[in-house]
Protein backbone atom coordinates (compact mmCIF):
# COMPACT_ATOMS: atom_id res chain seq x y z
CA UNK A 1 0.00 0.00 0.00
CA UNK A 2 2.61 2.30 0.72
CA UNK A 3 3.62 1.70 -3.30
CA UNK A 4 0.60 2.94 -3.84
CA UNK A 5 0.78 5.81 -1.89
CA UNK A 6 4.25 7.01 -3.70
CA UNK A 7 1.93 6.84 -6.77
CA UNK A 8 -0.44 8.85 -5.44
CA UNK A 9 1.56 10.70 -4.27
CA UNK A 10 4.16 11.60 -7.41
CA UNK A 11 0.73 12.07 -9.75
CA UNK A 12 -0.53 14.62 -7.32
CA UNK A 13 2.91 16.51 -7.46
CA UNK A 14 3.05 16.52 -11.20
CA UNK A 15 -0.57 17.83 -10.65
CA UNK A 16 1.02 20.96 -8.99
CA UNK A 17 4.04 21.31 -11.04
CA UNK A 18 1.57 21.91 -13.66
CA UNK A 19 0.40 25.10 -12.01
CA UNK A 20 -2.68 23.71 -9.77
CA UNK A 21 -1.46 25.21 -6.75
CA UNK A 22 -4.91 25.76 -4.83
CA UNK A 23 -5.05 22.23 -5.37
CA UNK A 24 -1.71 21.84 -3.98
CA UNK A 25 -2.39 23.76 -0.62
CA UNK A 26 -6.10 22.78 0.24
CA UNK A 27 -5.17 18.66 -0.61
CA UNK A 28 -6.02 16.23 2.27
CA UNK A 29 -2.67 14.56 3.16
CA UNK A 30 -3.61 11.13 3.34
CA UNK A 31 -3.50 7.93 2.05
CA UNK A 32 -5.92 5.16 2.12
CA UNK A 33 -5.36 2.07 4.29
CA UNK A 34 -6.33 -1.05 2.46
CA UNK A 35 -4.99 -3.94 4.02
CA UNK A 36 -4.34 -2.78 7.83
CA UNK A 37 -7.03 -3.62 10.71
CA UNK A 38 -6.98 -1.35 14.21
CA UNK A 39 -6.80 -4.69 16.86
CA UNK A 40 -5.57 -3.59 19.79
CA UNK A 41 -2.41 -5.20 20.71
CA UNK A 42 -3.62 -7.43 23.84
CA UNK A 43 -2.44 -10.95 23.47
CA UNK A 44 -4.74 -13.08 21.79
CA UNK A 45 -5.46 -16.75 23.44
CA UNK A 46 -6.05 -19.89 20.88
CA UNK A 47 -8.79 -22.57 21.81
CA UNK A 48 -5.87 -24.74 22.56
CA UNK A 49 -4.92 -22.12 25.15
CA UNK A 50 -8.07 -21.58 26.49
CA UNK A 51 -8.74 -24.92 27.10
CA UNK A 52 -5.56 -25.75 28.45
CA UNK A 53 -6.21 -22.68 31.53
CA UNK A 54 -9.38 -24.17 32.20
CA UNK A 55 -8.07 -27.63 32.31
CA UNK A 56 -5.71 -26.68 34.76
CA UNK A 57 -7.99 -24.97 37.15
CA UNK A 58 -9.89 -27.66 37.73
CA UNK A 59 -7.32 -30.39 37.79
CA UNK A 60 -6.28 -28.02 41.33
CA UNK A 61 -5.25 -31.25 43.84
CA UNK A 62 -6.71 -28.87 46.55
CA UNK A 63 -9.95 -27.12 45.11
CA UNK A 64 -11.87 -26.04 47.01
CA UNK A 65 -15.92 -26.36 46.78
CA UNK A 66 -16.41 -22.60 46.51
CA UNK A 67 -13.33 -22.37 43.20
CA UNK A 68 -14.85 -25.23 41.92
CA UNK A 69 -18.65 -23.43 42.00
CA UNK A 70 -17.25 -20.22 40.61
CA UNK A 71 -15.06 -21.98 37.83
CA UNK A 72 -18.18 -23.87 36.89
CA UNK A 73 -20.07 -20.19 36.88
CA UNK A 74 -17.69 -18.33 34.89
CA UNK A 75 -17.03 -21.19 32.34
CA UNK A 76 -20.45 -21.57 31.80
CA UNK A 77 -21.64 -17.55 31.16
CA UNK A 78 -19.27 -17.96 28.29
CA UNK A 79 -20.47 -17.80 24.61
CA UNK A 80 -19.77 -21.40 23.81
CA UNK A 81 -19.95 -25.21 24.63
CA UNK A 82 -16.84 -25.99 26.82
CA UNK A 83 -14.73 -29.20 25.31
CA UNK A 84 -15.07 -32.83 26.63
CA UNK A 85 -11.75 -32.06 28.31
CA UNK A 86 -12.18 -29.70 30.49
CA UNK A 87 -15.42 -30.95 31.44
CA UNK A 88 -13.86 -34.62 32.43
CA UNK A 89 -11.14 -32.42 34.67
CA UNK A 90 -14.22 -29.95 36.28
CA UNK A 91 -16.30 -33.79 37.10
CA UNK A 92 -13.17 -34.89 38.62
CA UNK A 93 -12.65 -32.28 40.81
CA UNK A 94 -16.40 -32.40 41.48
CA UNK A 95 -15.39 -36.19 42.37
CA UNK A 96 -13.11 -34.79 44.81
CA UNK A 97 -15.26 -32.60 46.36
CA UNK A 98 -17.76 -35.01 46.77
CA UNK A 99 -20.11 -33.17 45.36
CA UNK A 100 -22.26 -34.75 43.18
CA UNK A 101 -25.12 -33.05 42.97
CA UNK A 102 -22.76 -30.34 40.93
CA UNK A 103 -21.26 -32.95 38.75
CA UNK A 104 -25.55 -34.10 37.35
CA UNK A 105 -25.65 -29.83 36.76
CA UNK A 106 -22.47 -29.30 35.14
CA UNK A 107 -24.17 -32.00 32.45
CA UNK A 108 -27.52 -30.01 32.55
CA UNK A 109 -25.63 -26.76 32.03
CA UNK A 110 -23.67 -28.15 29.12
CA UNK A 111 -27.07 -29.13 27.25
CA UNK A 112 -28.00 -25.41 28.17
CA UNK A 113 -25.48 -23.90 26.70
CA UNK A 114 -25.86 -25.98 23.57
CA UNK A 115 -28.98 -24.05 22.73
CA UNK A 116 -30.73 -25.14 19.87
CA UNK A 117 -27.98 -27.36 18.30
CA UNK A 118 -29.16 -30.43 19.66
CA UNK A 119 -26.60 -32.64 18.34
CA UNK A 120 -24.00 -31.28 20.72
CA UNK A 121 -24.55 -32.42 23.95
CA UNK A 122 -24.77 -35.97 22.85
CA UNK A 123 -21.63 -35.72 21.53
CA UNK A 124 -20.08 -34.44 25.06
CA UNK A 125 -22.14 -37.22 26.80
CA UNK A 126 -20.28 -39.83 24.61
CA UNK A 127 -17.10 -38.74 24.97
CA UNK A 128 -17.36 -38.41 28.61
CA UNK A 129 -18.78 -42.14 29.07
CA UNK A 130 -15.55 -43.61 30.29
CA UNK A 131 -15.09 -41.23 32.94
CA UNK A 132 -18.86 -41.10 34.13
CA UNK A 133 -19.09 -44.74 34.63
CA UNK A 134 -15.31 -44.54 36.33
CA UNK A 135 -16.85 -41.68 38.38
CA UNK A 136 -20.12 -43.41 38.98
CA UNK A 137 -21.76 -40.09 37.44
CA UNK A 138 -25.46 -40.69 36.29
CA UNK A 139 -27.03 -38.24 33.34
CA UNK A 140 -30.18 -36.36 34.01
CA UNK A 141 -31.68 -38.44 31.26
CA UNK A 142 -30.50 -41.67 33.35
CA UNK A 143 -32.37 -39.99 36.60
CA UNK A 144 -35.29 -38.74 34.87
CA UNK A 145 -34.90 -35.45 35.68
CA UNK A 146 -34.70 -33.90 32.43
CA UNK A 147 -38.02 -33.67 31.87
CA UNK A 148 -39.43 -30.83 33.79
CA UNK B 1 -14.80 27.24 83.26
CA UNK B 2 -11.34 26.19 83.74
CA UNK B 3 -8.16 28.46 82.78
CA UNK B 4 -5.81 26.52 80.70
CA UNK B 5 -2.85 27.64 78.13
CA UNK B 6 -3.71 25.17 75.47
CA UNK B 7 -6.78 24.81 72.52
CA UNK B 8 -8.05 21.81 74.23
CA UNK B 9 -10.70 20.74 75.94
CA UNK B 10 -10.24 18.97 79.02
CA UNK B 11 -14.16 17.56 78.92
CA UNK B 12 -16.20 17.51 82.54
CA UNK B 13 -17.16 14.63 84.14
CA UNK B 14 -20.23 12.82 82.64
CA UNK B 15 -22.21 10.02 83.59
CA UNK B 16 -23.43 9.22 79.61
CA UNK B 17 -20.25 6.84 78.66
CA UNK B 18 -21.53 4.83 81.50
CA UNK B 19 -24.78 4.66 81.15
CA UNK B 20 -24.25 4.05 77.09
CA UNK B 21 -21.66 1.18 77.82
CA UNK B 22 -24.79 -0.42 80.62
CA UNK B 23 -27.21 0.37 77.55
CA UNK B 24 -25.08 -1.76 75.23
CA UNK B 25 -24.82 -4.69 77.94
CA UNK B 26 -28.35 -4.29 78.42
CA UNK B 27 -29.47 -4.59 74.82
CA UNK B 28 -27.03 -7.26 74.08
CA UNK B 29 -28.02 -9.63 76.80
CA UNK B 30 -31.62 -8.42 76.59
CA UNK B 31 -31.16 -9.60 72.85
CA UNK B 32 -30.08 -13.08 74.43
CA UNK B 33 -32.90 -13.08 76.60
CA UNK B 34 -35.17 -12.49 73.86
CA UNK B 35 -33.91 -15.71 71.88
CA UNK B 36 -34.11 -18.40 74.71
CA UNK B 37 -36.75 -16.89 77.16
CA UNK B 38 -39.08 -14.86 74.87
CA UNK B 39 -39.20 -11.65 77.09
CA UNK B 40 -38.28 -8.43 74.89
CA UNK B 41 -38.61 -6.23 78.65
CA UNK B 42 -34.66 -5.90 78.85
CA UNK B 43 -33.72 -5.09 75.59
CA UNK B 44 -36.18 -2.34 75.42
CA UNK B 45 -34.88 -1.68 78.70
CA UNK B 46 -31.71 -1.25 77.02
CA UNK B 47 -33.02 0.62 74.13
CA UNK B 48 -34.58 3.38 76.44
CA UNK B 49 -31.61 3.48 78.10
CA UNK B 50 -29.41 3.79 74.84
CA UNK B 51 -32.18 6.63 73.89
CA UNK B 52 -31.92 8.71 77.07
CA UNK B 53 -27.76 8.83 76.84
CA UNK B 54 -27.65 9.61 73.35
CA UNK B 55 -29.95 12.60 73.90
CA UNK B 56 -28.36 14.07 76.63
CA UNK B 57 -24.51 13.18 75.25
CA UNK B 58 -25.19 14.82 72.01
CA UNK B 59 -26.71 17.58 74.11
CA UNK B 60 -24.01 18.16 75.98
CA UNK B 61 -21.91 18.65 73.32
CA UNK B 62 -23.82 21.04 71.44
CA UNK B 63 -24.19 22.99 74.49
CA UNK B 64 -20.01 22.66 74.97
CA UNK B 65 -18.95 23.54 71.45
CA UNK B 66 -22.00 26.15 70.50
CA UNK B 67 -22.68 28.15 74.12
CA UNK B 68 -19.29 26.97 75.68
CA UNK B 69 -17.06 28.00 73.32
CA UNK B 70 -14.76 24.53 73.69
CA UNK B 71 -14.70 23.83 70.17
CA UNK B 72 -11.84 25.47 69.34
CA UNK B 73 -10.21 24.53 66.02
CA UNK B 74 -7.57 21.97 67.01
CA UNK B 75 -10.49 20.54 69.23
CA UNK B 76 -12.90 20.75 65.74
CA UNK B 77 -9.93 18.78 64.16
CA UNK B 78 -9.97 16.16 66.38
CA UNK B 79 -13.95 15.72 65.63
CA UNK B 80 -12.91 15.68 61.90
CA UNK B 81 -11.14 12.73 62.14
CA UNK B 82 -13.21 11.03 64.78
CA UNK B 83 -16.18 11.11 62.70
CA UNK B 84 -13.99 10.15 59.56
CA UNK B 85 -12.56 7.50 61.35
CA UNK B 86 -15.99 6.31 62.88
CA UNK B 87 -17.30 6.69 58.82
CA UNK B 88 -14.47 3.97 57.46
CA UNK B 89 -15.45 1.68 60.45
CA UNK B 90 -18.81 1.58 59.31
CA UNK B 91 -17.52 1.06 55.18
CA UNK B 92 -15.67 -1.86 56.80
CA UNK B 93 -19.05 -3.18 58.48
CA UNK B 94 -20.96 -2.98 55.45
CA UNK B 95 -18.02 -4.20 53.18
CA UNK B 96 -18.52 -7.50 55.23
CA UNK B 97 -21.99 -7.99 54.30
CA UNK B 98 -20.76 -7.25 50.11
CA UNK B 99 -18.17 -9.92 51.01
CA UNK B 100 -21.08 -12.06 51.86
CA UNK B 101 -23.28 -11.36 49.06
CA UNK B 102 -20.38 -11.85 46.73
CA UNK B 103 -19.07 -15.22 48.34
CA UNK B 104 -22.60 -16.45 47.79
CA UNK B 105 -23.31 -14.93 44.40
CA UNK B 106 -20.13 -15.62 42.74
CA UNK B 107 -20.35 -19.24 43.24
CA UNK B 108 -24.15 -20.29 44.04
CA UNK B 109 -24.51 -23.80 45.62
CA UNK B 110 -26.27 -26.36 43.75
CA UNK B 111 -28.86 -26.23 46.30
CA UNK B 112 -29.54 -23.24 44.61
CA UNK B 113 -29.38 -24.44 41.23
CA UNK B 114 -25.96 -23.51 40.52
CA UNK B 115 -27.81 -19.93 39.90
CA UNK B 116 -27.93 -16.38 40.94
CA UNK B 117 -30.83 -15.73 41.31
CA UNK B 118 -31.43 -18.86 42.55
CA UNK B 119 -33.98 -21.09 41.19
CA UNK B 120 -37.29 -19.93 42.72
CA UNK B 121 -36.31 -16.56 43.21
CA UNK B 122 -38.01 -13.30 41.74
CA UNK B 123 -35.35 -10.56 42.31
CA UNK B 124 -36.89 -7.06 42.16
CA UNK B 125 -36.67 -5.23 39.05
CA UNK B 126 -34.03 -3.02 39.18
CA UNK B 127 -35.43 -0.48 36.79
CA UNK B 128 -38.30 0.35 38.78
CA UNK B 129 -38.62 1.65 42.64
CA UNK B 130 -34.42 0.79 42.90
CA UNK B 131 -33.86 3.11 40.10
CA UNK B 132 -36.34 5.58 41.74
CA UNK B 133 -34.53 4.87 45.39
CA UNK B 134 -31.69 5.81 43.40
CA UNK B 135 -32.40 8.84 41.67
CA UNK B 136 -34.10 10.78 45.64
CA UNK B 137 -30.94 9.61 46.78
CA UNK B 138 -29.08 10.98 44.42
CA UNK B 139 -30.93 14.47 44.35
CA UNK B 140 -30.54 14.46 48.09
CA UNK B 141 -26.94 14.44 48.04
CA UNK B 142 -27.73 17.43 45.83
CA UNK B 143 -29.76 19.32 48.56
CA UNK B 144 -27.36 18.70 50.82
CA UNK B 145 -24.49 20.74 49.62
CA UNK B 146 -27.00 23.27 48.62
CA UNK B 147 -27.71 23.14 52.55
CA UNK B 148 -23.79 23.69 52.72
CA UNK B 149 -22.93 26.30 50.70
CA UNK B 150 -26.09 28.10 51.88
CA UNK B 151 -24.38 27.95 55.26
CA UNK B 152 -21.66 28.78 54.12
CA UNK B 153 -22.98 32.01 52.86
CA UNK B 154 -24.67 32.96 55.57
CA UNK B 155 -28.35 32.44 53.40
CA UNK B 156 -30.22 31.00 56.86
CA UNK B 157 -33.91 30.67 54.88
CA UNK B 158 -31.66 28.82 51.72
CA UNK B 159 -30.17 26.89 54.21
CA UNK B 160 -33.07 25.52 56.23
CA UNK B 161 -34.87 25.24 52.90
CA UNK B 162 -32.03 22.68 51.51
CA UNK B 163 -31.85 21.03 54.31
CA UNK B 164 -35.54 20.29 54.81
CA UNK B 165 -35.93 18.89 51.30
CA UNK B 166 -32.56 17.28 52.13
CA UNK B 167 -34.66 15.36 54.71
CA UNK B 168 -38.14 14.98 53.36
CA UNK B 169 -36.04 13.15 49.80
CA UNK B 170 -34.46 11.23 53.22
CA UNK B 171 -38.27 10.36 54.19
CA UNK B 172 -39.38 9.45 50.57
CA UNK B 173 -36.75 6.96 49.87
CA UNK B 174 -37.57 5.00 52.88
CA UNK B 175 -41.24 4.96 52.81
CA UNK B 176 -40.68 4.03 49.08
CA UNK B 177 -38.15 1.21 50.72
CA UNK B 178 -40.95 0.46 52.98
CA UNK B 179 -43.32 -0.30 50.33
CA UNK B 180 -41.11 -2.62 48.44
CA UNK B 181 -40.09 -4.57 51.60
CA UNK B 182 -43.84 -4.98 52.10
CA UNK B 183 -44.55 -5.81 48.26
CA UNK B 184 -41.42 -8.23 48.14
CA UNK B 185 -41.81 -11.85 46.64
CA UNK B 186 -39.44 -13.09 48.88
CA UNK B 187 -38.71 -12.97 52.60
CA UNK B 188 -34.96 -12.54 54.85
CA UNK B 189 -35.64 -16.77 55.50
CA UNK B 190 -35.68 -17.13 51.46
CA UNK B 191 -31.99 -18.74 51.37
CA UNK B 192 -29.07 -17.09 51.57
CA UNK B 193 -30.43 -14.78 48.62
CA UNK B 194 -33.51 -13.21 51.19
CA UNK B 195 -30.92 -13.41 53.97
CA UNK B 196 -28.03 -11.43 51.95
CA UNK B 197 -30.37 -9.68 50.44
CA UNK B 198 -32.59 -7.78 53.31
CA UNK B 199 -29.24 -7.86 55.77
CA UNK B 200 -27.28 -5.93 53.61
CA UNK B 201 -30.22 -3.17 52.35
CA UNK B 202 -31.80 -3.46 55.88
CA UNK B 203 -28.52 -1.99 57.27
CA UNK B 204 -28.46 0.52 54.86
CA UNK B 205 -32.26 1.84 55.61
CA UNK B 206 -31.17 1.71 59.72
CA UNK B 207 -28.32 4.42 58.56
CA UNK B 208 -30.83 5.56 56.53
CA UNK B 209 -33.09 6.42 59.25
CA UNK B 210 -29.92 7.41 61.59
CA UNK B 211 -28.66 9.84 59.02
CA UNK B 212 -32.01 11.42 58.38
CA UNK B 213 -32.28 12.04 62.31
CA UNK B 214 -29.08 13.53 61.99
CA UNK B 215 -29.72 15.75 59.80
CA UNK B 216 -33.22 16.60 61.43
CA UNK B 217 -31.32 17.74 64.36
CA UNK B 218 -28.90 20.07 62.07
CA UNK B 219 -32.07 21.68 60.72
CA UNK B 220 -33.20 22.47 64.41
CA UNK B 221 -29.93 23.77 65.27
CA UNK B 222 -29.92 25.85 62.33
CA UNK B 223 -33.13 27.64 62.96
CA UNK B 224 -31.94 27.91 66.36
CA UNK B 225 -28.67 30.10 64.90
CA UNK B 226 -26.84 27.65 66.09
CA UNK B 227 -24.36 27.35 62.96
CA UNK B 228 -22.30 30.52 61.84
CA UNK B 229 -20.68 30.61 58.26
CA UNK B 230 -17.70 29.33 59.14
CA UNK B 231 -17.92 27.05 62.33
CA UNK B 232 -20.94 24.27 61.57
CA UNK B 233 -18.95 21.27 61.87
CA UNK B 234 -22.14 19.30 63.53
CA UNK B 235 -23.99 19.46 59.62
CA UNK B 236 -20.65 19.00 58.00
CA UNK B 237 -20.79 15.80 59.95
CA UNK B 238 -24.31 14.72 58.95
CA UNK B 239 -23.50 15.51 55.11
CA UNK B 240 -20.60 13.57 55.54
CA UNK B 241 -22.16 10.57 56.66
CA UNK B 242 -25.51 11.31 54.54
CA UNK B 243 -23.14 11.29 51.55
CA UNK B 244 -21.71 7.68 52.57
CA UNK B 245 -25.26 6.55 53.09
CA UNK B 246 -25.73 7.46 49.35
CA UNK B 247 -22.66 5.67 48.43
CA UNK B 248 -23.64 2.69 50.39
CA UNK B 249 -26.69 2.52 48.39
CA UNK B 250 -24.95 3.57 44.64
CA UNK B 251 -23.51 0.00 45.92
CA UNK B 252 -25.94 -1.89 47.02
CA UNK B 253 -27.90 -1.04 43.87
CA UNK B 254 -25.16 -1.70 41.41
CA UNK B 255 -24.24 -5.47 43.38
CA UNK B 256 -27.67 -6.66 44.60
CA UNK B 257 -30.19 -5.35 42.70
CA UNK B 258 -28.85 -4.89 39.25
CA UNK B 259 -25.59 -7.22 38.95
CA UNK B 260 -27.84 -9.97 41.21
CA UNK B 261 -30.44 -9.81 39.26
Amino acid sequence: SSIHCGTMFRAVFRLSATGARSLARSRPCYSAPLASRCYSHAKVETDEEFDARWVTYFSKPDIDAWELRKGVNTLIGYDLVPEPKILDSALRACRRLNDLASAIRILEAVKNKAGPHKDIYPYVIQELKPTLTELGISTPEELGIDKL
Amino acid sequence: MAHHSHPYHMVDPSPWPLTGAIAALLMTSGLAVWFHFHSTSLMLLGTILLTLTVIQWWRDIVREGTFQGHHTPPVQKGLRYGMILFITSEVLFFLGFFWAFYHSSLAPTPELGGNWPPAGITPLDPFEVPLLNTAVLLASGVTVTWAHHAIMEGKRKQAIHALALTILLGAYFTFLQAMEYNEAPFTIADGVYGCTFFVATGFHGLHVLIGSTFLAICLARQISHHFTSEHHFGFEAAAWYWHFVDVVWLFLYISIYWWGS
